[in-house]
């Protein structure tokens, strides 16, 4: 089973993450910052992260950033509000990107392409 | 001795000399004048002179002496006297020219009075006469008769209506500049190549700063290129025009009519004339180049003005974008929350569950919301399209991946006809994506289920026809909606034709992108 770290500053996103992914057969944690989520990261390993941008007064992308120079090997989908990132060259680290919205299946589809394609940095 | 001549009376009676007339009688009382200007040049007194010589007195062979010595001093004052004031004309005439030639700046009229003013009988009196410059050929310009008839008639005009130099410049000016130019373009283009040459007698005098005047003499010690015979005279002179030690260019003259030869003196009075000629030409120049200069900053003040107040309409644009984007945020969340939770809680209702129906209702009112947002996000994404060239079928390939999962659910089918040998558009993909998109979610939502919806691409002259049709019409599809209207600001924004045909059998919505660059 994956697991997935779900970083969003959102309760009901989080909890909303963590039933619909937790239904498709996903193991999910949740974190609501990036201490948090950087917390979570080094207790456990994970197979995909699903991160917000914005997170409060903190950035996801810069998150990203650590993450990718620090767990290269660990996929990051970008969910967030904001389509504009897409075109924002610190976005292209990401494995993908999706835009926020009522219909999570776009998100679903996402995780399975990635995990699917056990993409590797480096 | 009795003298023959009236020389030794102090006074003498009318009609006493034959050399004084009525008009001299002051002559009659003044006896020093009288011999100077009478009787220096009588028969009579001449006699006397003679038999005077005969006297044996040393005096009496002197005063013949003193008297010829004399004659030989007026004629010398009255030469200088002639030549003082040929030399004022001169000065009067360069005056003259000099004013006139202030008052312009156009380089045309400028070289009008300087040719005018070399060929005139009140100026130079110059046959014929050629001005080449050295950075604008296109001013060359030569003045004179090409054959004696043209000469008569010019001169028996000039005669006839005694105009000033001042009026024949501005006559020449106003009507025979470019008749003149056209009339001596064999010879003006001929001189504006040999000037180009380095080695040629023109280009030589012209870099050399001094003007010369040819000759046989010239001819034959120094050789002349065949210029003389090119111009068919046997003398011509050249004269550079050069100020603040540049050359500007060179004037050729001759007598090409009357063969009258050239002076040196005409070479001196020349010299004086081209130096305000060529002070004239260079300030004419210099005043175009500064009006070009003048209109070229204000067309850059212009542009910059129109830059700050695109720069300050981009400002508000950004904000726009901003406030925009700001509040996509703030929607997108909670309406993430209810859409998804609603799905998530449909999906595990029983289809005879009562909640059901409340909570389909609430998939799709999200879901509708989520378009409307999308909708507002493009408009206002539209403001700074980002044209390429972009592969249209597979613009139309991706839309339909996007929208699978709403077909399916529909069980409508979207038949694609798209041909493998398109070229590539000139787009901004987001942009035309979205109305692809937005015009299929338009037929989707008023298709009854198992409908279907055909998109096609084709190449026409006017570009790729991208077109997405529906048959039959759907009952009761309006065209309009904000998503169609923002389409069509988009479309209209990049000048991209798009059509909605609406018959009894079908509905299209036709989309012509164009295939080369478009700015």
């Amino acid at each position: 089973m994956a697991r997935l770290l779900v970083i969003d500053d959102e309760a009901n996103i989080r909890l909303l993450y963590a039933q619909e992914l937790g239904d498709e057969g996903y193991e999910v944690v949740t974190a609501a910052t990036v201490n948090e989520a950087l917390q979570r990261l080094d207790e456990q390993s994970f197979d995909l992260v699903v991160l917000d941008i914005k997170l409060k007064s903190e950035s996801g992308l810069d998150l990203l950033q650590q993450i990718v120079r620090e767990r290269h090997n660990l996929p990051v989908i970008l969910c967030s509000a904001f389509s504009c990132y897409k075109d924002d060259f610190s976005a292209w680290l990401a494995d993908g990107y999706v835009v926020k919205s009522s219909n999570i299946e776009e998100l679903k589809v996402e995780i399975d392409k990635v995990l699917g394609k056990k993409t590797h940095r480096g | 001795m009795d003298w023959n001549c009236c020389w030794t009376k102090e006074q003498i009676e009318p009609g006493e000399c034959p050399n004084i007339r009525e008009s001299d009688d002051s002559l009659r009382t003044l006896l020093s004048r009288r011999i100077a200007e009478k009787c220096f040049y009588c028969d009579r007194f001449r006699d006397d002179l003679r038999r005077l010589s005969e006297v044996d007195q040393p005096l009496a062979r002197l005063v013949p002496q003193l008297i010829e010595g004399l004659r030989d001093q007026k004629n010398q004052i009255a030469s200088m006297a002639g030549s003082l004031d040929s030399r004022n004309q001169e000065i009067s005439f360069l005056h003259e020219l000099a004013e006139v030639l202030q008052t312009t700046m156009n380089l045309d009229e400028v070289l009008s009075v300087a040719m005018t003013a070399i060929t005139a009988g009140k100026g130079f009196g110059m046959n014929r006469a050629f001005l080449l410059l050295t950075d604008k050929c296109q001013h060359n310009l030569g003045i004179g008769p090409r054959n004696l008839q043209e000469a008569w008639e010019t001169w028996e005009e000039i005669s006839h209506h005694n105009y000033s130099l001042t009026e024949m410049a501005s006559q020449f000016f106003n009507t025979k500049l470019r008749t003149e130019k056209a009339k001596f373009h064999d010879i003006l283009t001929r001189l504006g190549t040999l000037l180009l040459d380095d080695g040629h007698i023109l280009s030589r005098i012209l870099h050399g700063h001094r003007p010369l005047m040819v000759d046989g003499r010239v001819r034959a010690a120094e050789g002349d290129d065949g210029l003389s015979e090119f111009l068919e005279v046997d003398s011509y002179l050249i004269m550079p025009l050069v100020c603040r030690n540049r050359a500007v260019g060179v004037i050729v003259a001759d007598n090409y009519v009357t063969h009258k030869s050239i002076t040196r003196q005409d070479l001196e009075s020349l010299e004086t004339f081209g130096y305000t000629v060529a002070f004239a030409i260079e300030r004419a120049s210099l005043y175009d180049q500064l009006q070009e200069k003048i209109e070229r900053l204000v067309d850059a003040n212009e542009q910059l003005l129109e830059q700050q107040e695109q720069i300050v309409r981009m400002e508000k644009l950004a904000l726009v974008g901003e406030i925009t984007s700001s509040i996509a945020h703030s929607i997108r969340n909670p309406l993430m929350t209810i859409g998804g939770f609603a799905r998530s809680l449909l999906r595990k209702k029983t289809d005879d569950d009562p909640l059901r129906e409340h909570l389909q209702s609430l998939v799709t009112a999200a879901q509708q919301l989520d378009d409307v947002l999308n909708e507002v996000l493009t408009s206002s994404d539209s403001l700074y399209p980002t044209r390429d060239q972009w592969d249209v079928n597979l613009l139309v390939y991706r839309v339909n991946e996007e929208l699978a999962e709403r077909l399916v659910q529909r069980n409508i089918a979207v038949r694609l006809d798209l041909p493998q040998n398109l070229p590539m558009a000139f787009i901004d993909f987001r942009q035309i994506t979205f109305c692809v998109k937005t015009i299929i979610i338009n037929l989707l939502d008023s298709l009854p289920d198992g409908s279907e919806v055909t998109v096609t691409t084709r190449l026409m002259p006017e570009g790729i026809v991208l077109e997405a049709s529906a048959t039959p019409v759907p009952l009761g599809h309006t065209v309009s909606g904000l998503g169609i209207m923002v389409c069509r600001n988009l479309l209209e924004k990049q000048e991209i034709p798009f059509t909605i045909t609406t018959t009894d059998q079908e509905i299209s919505f036709r989309i012509t992108v164009p295939v080369e660059r478009r700015e």
